[in-house]
């Protein structure tokens, strides 16, 4: 009968102050939705980090006058290389190839490019793709070389924005959670007041601490809850909408979100949901109930 | 004992000892501010006394820790001048409710809730709102309330403070069949006629110290 009781004072505290209550659950659902979208912004990142380094190659480019000597002075160089993992040598021929494969639908295009015009290269594929900067370093100077180009200093830039995105979203998340907190404040004093006579009965005949609390307490952590299945929601449908749906072009350069992440990032933002709403609860009610 | 309260100028009760035995009636009278409030709410273990000890039930409870203040309270039962009803409850569920928020099941209340009401003499009215009681009666559903659980003491707070003199002399042989029982009776007033009629222990108090302690005392 205990629980039963709890729980019926729970709905009618609930909707007694329901107004309240919905403002409560929707800045707990925003908190939440940015505290997930950033968690799997996190994951992401972390992905696509695997991903695109294991492919990543630095192209040394040859300058056009570059010598026999110069050519192979240069391969054995670089597979002697501690950092180098793999080298392929590409001549003329092969980067034409690879040229009218890339602009097959620029026939103009590729018709105006001689087969000469194209510079040789090394593609070089790292042990560990960050150290790109070393390997810049012993070669730029070196006689023949024309250009270096890391793909991964593209990647970076892609990986900067994607943290700023993750920063922006925790920021958010972190500013909307002291509003929810605040709210939830605010709606324990008005249930404590509003019960204020029942809560003096309880005391005086001594009803046990947690009892007296318990329905406050509880009516918190269930506006926390129901706000991290709306943040839950909100991500399901920013992933059918936004990355199966608007950005659908960007999915070769994404790493797809699966439904298992968004799963998996759920727990968190229940637990955070609701573990805050009951702490602040119960700090506001050993202020204002002073049980 | 002896109570400051902060701020205070003066002690609210200075170098005061009283012992209560079991199943006694006490009133204690006094002017307003002298200190007969402080001494109800260290029974309640509300305040805690400066110096000295509060012995209640042969229990120490001046150093108690709080969290062990709900059971305490379980064994004292308080009556006050505004009665302290829930003015949404029926009679029956005013006190039902002081039995569920501790514990005991519906099935117990059905039980023994009836009966205390019968006991105070609202047999056929437990279905009434406190607004649709006089304050007589509600003042006896609040006596219910107190004593539903059998407490080893009933504490009043000027019980017929809002009261006419022949509904406070009803309210009076209700906690007198009380005492009966074995209930020690501790009564805060400013009633001159109920204290000279009833005849019982009087302490009287005054700028926090005792001033008489008789048997079979009077107003003065």
């Amino acid at each position: 009968m205990r629980v039963k009781y709890v729980l019926s004072e729970v709905l009618v505290g609930l909707w007694r102050n329901v107004t309240m209550t919905i403002a409560m659950i929707i800045t707990m659902a925003v908190s939440l939705t940015m505290l997930g979208a950033s968690g799997l912004m996190y994951r992401q990142v972390d992905d696509m980090k695997d991903l695109y380094y294991k492919n990543i190659e630095v192209s040394i480019f040859l300058s056009q006058e570059v010598s026999e000597q110069q050519r192979t002075d240069l391969d054995a160089q670089l597979k002697s290389n501690p950092l180098v993992k793999e080298v392929i040598y590409v001549n003329k021929d092969e980067a034409y190839k690879k040229f009218q494969e890339m602009y097959q639908d620029a026939p103009d295009l590729v018709n105006a490019v001689k087969p000469d015009q194209l510079p040789e290269s090394f593609r070089l594929k790292l042990n560990n793709p960050e150290q790109y900067k070393d390997i810049y370093d012993q070669y730029k100077d070196k006689e023949g070389v024309d250009e270096i180009v890391d793909q991964s200093r593209l990647l970076d830039k892609i990986f900067d924005v994607l943290t700023a995105i993750q920063n922006i979203a925790l920021a958010a998340a972190i500013v909307m959670a002291i509003a929810a907190l605040l709210l939830v404040a605010n709606t324990i004093q008005v249930a404590a007041y509003s019960k204020r006579r029942e809560v003096a009965v309880m005391k005086l005949v001594g009803a046990s601490n947690w009892f007296i609390q318990a329905p406050f307490v509880l009516e918190a952590v269930v506006a926390g809850l129901i706000g991290s299945l709306l943040g839950l929601v909100a991500l399901v449908a920013a992933k059918y909408l936004l990355f199966d749906g608007s950005l659908k072009a960007l999915q070769g350069l994404l790493s797809p979100i699966s439904w298992g992440d968004i799963l998996f990032i759920f727990p968190l933002m229940a637990g955070v949901g609701g573990l805050v709403s009951a702490g602040t609860a119960w700090i506001t009610l050993r202020f204002y109930l002073r049980v | 004992m002896t109570k400051t309260y902060p701020k205070a100028s003066r002690p609210s009760l200075d170098n005061v000892s009283v012992s209560i035995e079991k199943g006694e009636f006490v009133f204690f009278i006094g002017p307003s501010g002298s200190g007969k409030s402080t001494i109800i709410k260290m029974l309640l273990h509300e305040v805690t006394p400066n110096k000295g000890r509060v012995i209640v039930n042969s229990k120490d409870v001046t150093s108690m820790r709080s969290w062990k203040r709900p059971h305490f309270r379980r064994s004292i039962g308080c009556v006050f001048q505004d009665f302290r009803l829930l003015p949404n409850r029926t009679a029956y569920e005013n006190v039902a409710f002081a039995l569920e928020v501790i514990g005991k099941t519906k099935a117990v209340a059905r039980r023994v809730v009836p009966e205390v009401l019968e006991l105070v003499g609202l047999g056929g009215k437990e279905h009434r709102y406190p607004h649709e009681l006089s304050g007589g009666e509600q003042q006896r559903v609040a006596v219910a309330r107190a004593f539903v659980n059998r407490p080893l003491i009933l504490l009043a707070d000027e019980p017929t403070g809002n009261l006419d003199p022949d509904t406070s002399i009803e309210i009076m042989r209700l906690l007198d069949r009380i005492n009966r029982t074995g209930t020690t009776v501790v009564m805060v007033t400013h009633d001159s006629n109920i204290v000279n009629q009833m005849r019982r222990r009087v302490i009287e108090i005054e700028s926090g110290r005792i001033v008489r302690d008789q048997a079979r005392g009077v107003y003065g």
